[in-house]
């Protein structure tokens, strides 16, 4: 009895810790799986209408492509989309096919390709976090227990305020700040668990904290100052021959 | 000389063993055989049961004698190798040289009790029949008012 | 002197640039250039891809997304072959072949790089092959024996993929799916219907419908055919039966009026499937859902034994002879017109014409068919005017189509999917009149009421413009526009536009632009035959006995009998007319006889026998002709080549099979039908097949299948009324 309930608790921990091979992070994450399933607030007849603003944008975007070639503005479109309500429902998918006049499985094949399109509600706060091999190097798994502990969360869940969401997920191009969270639009980069927490409670507080390095460096200059480059630049006529 | 009189005897033998030249007659209708030999026994139902190792090769050297009536049924001219029951059909068949009269066997539960007749031939025979959906449903015309 | 040698240097670069002259502007016209196939040299045109040009050396390259009818994805990788001096293998579906290239299709890296592929497809493919219904036909097997490697690197867990329900017809089973796309593709560019596409992406790509959806196409069962695999397999087929225990019989369909050629697969006397059969003239290689799926038809509410009404009016199984006996009675004893016949839908052409040599013996002239044709002006009389003239191949010559109301799209699917394929590669223009129907393709829709045809005719409408700017304009009206009371002006007005699109677009004399599209399969050859179209005659002059040649459309009922006539069904289908019958003789389905069909085209095409008529039932003409012989008249053919050379007298196209015979005289049938009533009624001209819950049962064989049954409750309820447990 009590050696069965051990052993099995032993492998739900180990099931834990490892991650499927097969299991990408778009699967794992917020997209769930490919196909589509009816829930109360992500069904075909739940409503969504793009705004008057966003209209025009579309427009705008519309006319980028030649005429006749309206399906080419499905990406941006969808991010339109997205961006409006925060994730994308299977009824704001409809629309970009109604607004684009192809076929709604054309959008949906679309939609289902990018990670970064949501089809599973997020938090207002969607943070995700990168645990590709330079940030793991830099101590990711640190930040990643910081936002887990403050929010009480785990990976792939939204806080039960619907104000955070996270995610882990590949590389996000900042390996020269790692580690780094991405929240929302921003980029929050050379993170200790200190500043992770300083973050989430700006944020909780309302506040938006300044994106970018954490450690005082402006951008991606090297962490402990210039290694080459230092003299000032030598003027003209440097290195010339004398004779000319 | 001597060869003559012993087939003159059993002749005469056949005659006196099956009553006379009227059951003589009978025996040959119902058996198709006549032969003489030493009663061995006879079972529940009235089978007899005879066996002549002398006289006739091994193979033919054990018979029955069907009874008349059997579990309410006439089996004088109808006679069925299956009122045989389990007990004597050993001897018979030469499976064994004790006939339950010596050797009463032991009972066994899976043993018939009481003789049933094969039903092959009869509106109780057994038909085999398909199990599989029929390939082509007709129309049934409709009921008329 | 001096100058000589350079005359004749002169003389000989003038020779060979004549020379060049001559050749090279032959190459160039020709568009031909050099390659080799494993050494051997070969001529192919410019874009011609490696794979077709090894196709045309004989070779055939290992392929799954590649398919010649759909657009070239290039995803599998199967088609991998080495080029020589080309460092990586390339993909031969999709690279057009260069000058002088040497492709190598059997090179030692050729046959690494399939089996490479073959072990990755085969990495997430499930070992079922004993359980799955592709077994035996299934282009993965069958390459992965001819290319594969006998052993796996493979030790991780299997993808599995969730099942989809998309409609009662097809079933998947998508662990199976290689990703090849031919479905998505097929159902986009075919079919016209956007409601496959692939979803995620990597490992998790999976094909489907992402919401829950049913694959609602008329050519839906097609993508049965074109999975290499055994991801897409029919449903109703499910577990009966195996490729190689069948045995094929190649037929002709006769469920709608385009005649598809069909392969009949049969095991034990019972139809198992019905797949399509290769025809570039009339169906390429698609057949519809009804064509496909409606075999289950031919098994149930079958007329088996011949019945006759008993005294209390209940019809009663009883002999041939008995039932034989008591129609030649019938027929002897009323004379002339007081005998009249119905012609249904699916009756053939042998028996049609022995249907008629009786009752003409009989001195009677009432012969019908159901489906009802103007007779008035040129009528039956010029074929030309109930044909499909410009074949259904001529659609792809064309630049307009007028469609007058009809909807193609499920009065013949296959011939709505050559105009999707024309409107698609060939830009053709499409233009209505009728109901505003959803055809699978854009087009001008000018309006549903019979003015706008006036209009038409009379060049007043706004379009006529477009139309007389044809270069080869076709017009098609179906049959149903002339199934109403004012079918001969219908006829007549769509006569006169045609004639004058043919003037103005100054086409070619052969180009034929009138064209009627039946809707059922025996129509054209009752009418070669001579039948008159409809029974109007019948009603005004009620015949005493009444014979029903599989008349089931209910154009006629008892009430409009006088209470003492007798009425005979032959057919195969216990429907519509078998109930109102007196006696009701057996006859054979389309799968059941040998017989000749002619398609809306005037195509003569004959069914073969797949399987034996159940039960009691014959084959039709020849009770007919043990009628004839009961009755005093016998008919003088005692086989079916004799029936044919006497359909041959008749009609010789009849015979001439898989060839169609041209019709003209367009010009002198427009000027006929000027003098019918030009008469046009105000109401819209509607088909009677609108939408898909209207194709999938409409003659006795569809209405008797209960696929057909669930496919209509499948559209009208959604594919979840009928979702069946998954067995597998």
């Amino acid at each position: 009895m009590f050696l069965a309930a051990a052993f099995r608790s032993a492998v739900s921990q180990t099931a834990r810790q490892v991650r499927s091979l097969h299991q990408s992070a778009a699967r794992a994450g917020a997209g769930g799986v490919f196909v589509h399933r009816d829930t109360p607030d992500n069904n075909a007849d739940t409503p969504f209408e793009f705004t008057e603003e966003n209209l025009k944008r579309i427009d705008a975007i519309i006319s980028n492509y030649p005429i006749g070639y309206k399906q080419a503005a499905t990406l941006p479109v969808l991010d339109v989309a997205q961006r409006q309500h925060g994730w994308l429902p299977v009824a704001a998918m409809n629309k970009v096919a109604e607004v684009l006049e192809i076929a709604p499985m054309r959008v949906y094949e679309v939609a289902t390709f990018y990670t970064m399109f949501l089809r599973q509600p997020v938090g207002k706060y969607f943070i995700q976090i990168c645990t590709t091999t330079p940030c793991m190097l830099c101590n990711s798994d640190s930040i990643l227990e910081a936002i887990k502990t403050k929010l009480g969360i785990k990976v792939g869940e939204t806080t039960p305020d619907k104000m955070f969401t996270l995610l882990e997920v590949e590389c996000l191009g900042a390996c020269v700040n790692a580690p780094m969270v991405q929240i929302n639009d921003d980029y929050y980069e050379d993170l200790t668990p200190k500043d992770m927490d300083e973050i989430i409670d700006e944020l909780k507080a309302g506040r938006v904290p300044l994106a970018g390095p954490r450690n005082g460096r402006f951008s991606c200059e090297p962490a402990g100052g210039l290694t080459s480059l230092t003299e000032p630049p030598t003027g003209p006529g440097f290195g010339v021959r004398a004779d000319l | 000389m001597a060869g003559y009189l012993h087939v003159i005897r059993r002749a005469l033998g056949q005659l006196g063993g099956h009553g006379g030249v009227k059951g003589l007659l009978v025996q040959f209708l119902r058996a198709a055989d006549v032969k003489t030999g030493a009663l061995i026994g006879v079972d529940k139902y009235g089978n007899k049961y005879f066996e002549d190792s002398k006289n006739y090769f091994f193979g033919r050297h054990r018979w029955v004698i069907y009874t008349t009536e059997m579990n309410g049924t006439n089996t004088m001219w109808n006679v069925d190798a299956s009122m045989v029951p389990a007990e004597w059909h050993r001897w018979l068949h030469c499976m064994t040289d004790h006939p339950p009269t010596t050797h009463p066997p032991e009972p066994k539960k899976f043993l018939a009790q009481v003789h049933q007749f094969n039903v092959s031939g009869t509106s109780q025979q057994y038909v085999p029949f398909p199990t599989t959906s029929k390939k082509i449903h007709e129309w049934v015309p409709p009921k008329a008012q | 002197m001096l100058r000589l040698p350079s005359v004749g240097r002169a003389l000989a670069t003038a020779a060979k640039s004549s020379m060049a002259r001559n050749t090279v502007p032959v190459r160039a016209a020709s568009n031909m250039v050099e390659v080799f196939v494993d050494g051997k040299s070969l001529e192919v045109e410019t874009g011609t891809t490696v794979l077709q040009a090894c196709e045309k050396a004989g070779i055939q390259i290992p392929r799954f997304c590649y398919h010649e009818r759909l657009s070239v994805a290039g995803n599998c990788r199967m088609c991998l072959v080495e080029i020589e001096r080309v460092v990586k293998p390339v993909a031969a579906c999709a690279m057009p072949v260069m000058k002088g290239w040497n492709i190598l299709t059997n090179s030692e890296k050729t046959r690494k790089a399939r089996e490479g592929v073959m072990e990755f497809l085969l990495a997430n493919h499930p070992l079922d092959c004993p359980i799955c219904d592709q077994g035996g036909e299934c282009d993965l097997q069958d390459q992965s024996m001819q290319f594969g490697s006998d052993r796996s690197r493979f030790t991780e867990g299997k993808r599995a993929v969730e099942d989809k329900n998309i409609g009662p017809l097809i079933k998947t089973i998508m662990t199976r799916c290689i990703q090849c796309t031919r479905c998505v593709r097929f159902a986009s560019e075919i079919a016209g219907v956007e409601d496959l596409g692939t979803t995620g992406r990597g490992n998790n790509l999976q094909i489907g419908t992402y919401v829950e959806k049913m694959f609602m196409s008329e050519l839906s069962g097609n993508v049965i055919d074109i999975c290499p695999v055994g991801a897409l397999t029919s449903k109703p087929y499910a577990f009966t039966s195996r490729p190689w225990e069948t045995r094929k019989t190649e037929s002709i369909d006769v469920l709608d009026a385009v005649g598809s050629n069909i392969l009949v697969s049969t095991r034990g006397g019972e139809v198992m499937r019905v797949m399509p059969r290769l025809n570039e003239d009339i169906n390429e290689e698609w057949i519809s859902d009804k064509t496909r799926f409606a075999y289950d038809g031919l098994k149930r509410q079958r007329l088996t034994q011949p019945m006759v009404k008993d005294d209390a009016g209940q019809l009663t199984p009883t002999t041939w002879e008995d039932a034989l006996t008591r129609v030649a009675g019938a027929l002897q004893s009323v004379q002339g017109n007081e005998v009249a016949a119905i012609a249904g839908g699916m009756a053939d052409a042998e028996t049609l014409v022995s249907l008629k040599d009786l009752l003409n013996r009989l001195d009677s002239e009432n012969l019908c068919t159901e489906e009802v044709f103007p007779m008035s002006g040129a009528g039956t009389d010029l074929r030309s005017n109930y044909l499909l003239n410009s074949r259904i191949t001529g659609v792809e010559e064309c630049d307009l189509l007028l469609l007058v109301g009809t909807n193609p799209r499920y009065e013949a699917p296959l011939f709505n999917a050559r105009i999707r394929k024309s409107w698609l590669h060939n830009e053709l223009r499409v233009a209505m009149v009728g109901h505003n129907v959803d055809l699978s393709f854009t087009y001008d829709h000018l309006g549903e009421e019979t003015s706008v045809l006036k209009e038409l005719a009379n060049g007043t409408h706004p379009f006529c413009e477009v139309l007389s700017a044809a270069k080869r304009p076709v017009v098609v009206v179906g049959s149903s526009a002339l199934q109403r009371e004012d079918g001969a002006a219908i006829l007549s007005v769509v006569s006169s536009i045609a004639q004058n699109a043919r003037t103005s677009s100054g086409v070619e004399e052969g180009w034929k632009v009138l064209n009627v599209l039946h809707r059922v399969a025996s129509q054209v050859a009752a009418l070669d035959l001579g039948y008159k179209a409809g029974v109007d005659a019948i009603r005004a002059n009620p015949p005493k006995v009444l014979f029903l040649l599989g008349a089931d459309a209910g154009c006629i009922t008892r009430a409009d009998l006088p209470k003492d006539s007798l009425i005979i069904y032959q057919g195969h289908h216990g429907d519509v007319g078998a109930p109102m019958a007196d006696i009701i003789l057996p006859g054979a389905a389309y799968t059941e006889k040998n017989a000749t069909y002619v398609n809306t085209e005037g195509r003569s095409q004959h069914t073969r026998l797949a399987v034996s008529a159940p039960g009691m039932a014959r084959e039709d003409w020849k009770i007919i002709r043990a009628v004839s012989e009961l009755a005093g008249v016998t008919l003088p053919y005692d086989s079916v080549e004799e029936v044919r050379s006497r359909l041959a007298e008749v009609s010789p196209n009849l015979v001439r099979y898989d060839d169609v015979e041209e019709a003209n005289y367009f010009k002198q049938a427009n000027e006929l039908a000027q003098a019918v009533n030009q008469e046009l009624i105000a109401s819209p001209l509607v088909p009677p097949q609108l939408s898909a819950k209207d194709f999938y049962m409409t003659d006795s064989i569809s209405r008797a299948s209960q696929t057909m049954a669930k496919c209509v409750k499948a559209v009208t309820e959604g594919s979840a009324a009928v979702d069946e447990p998954s067995v597998c």
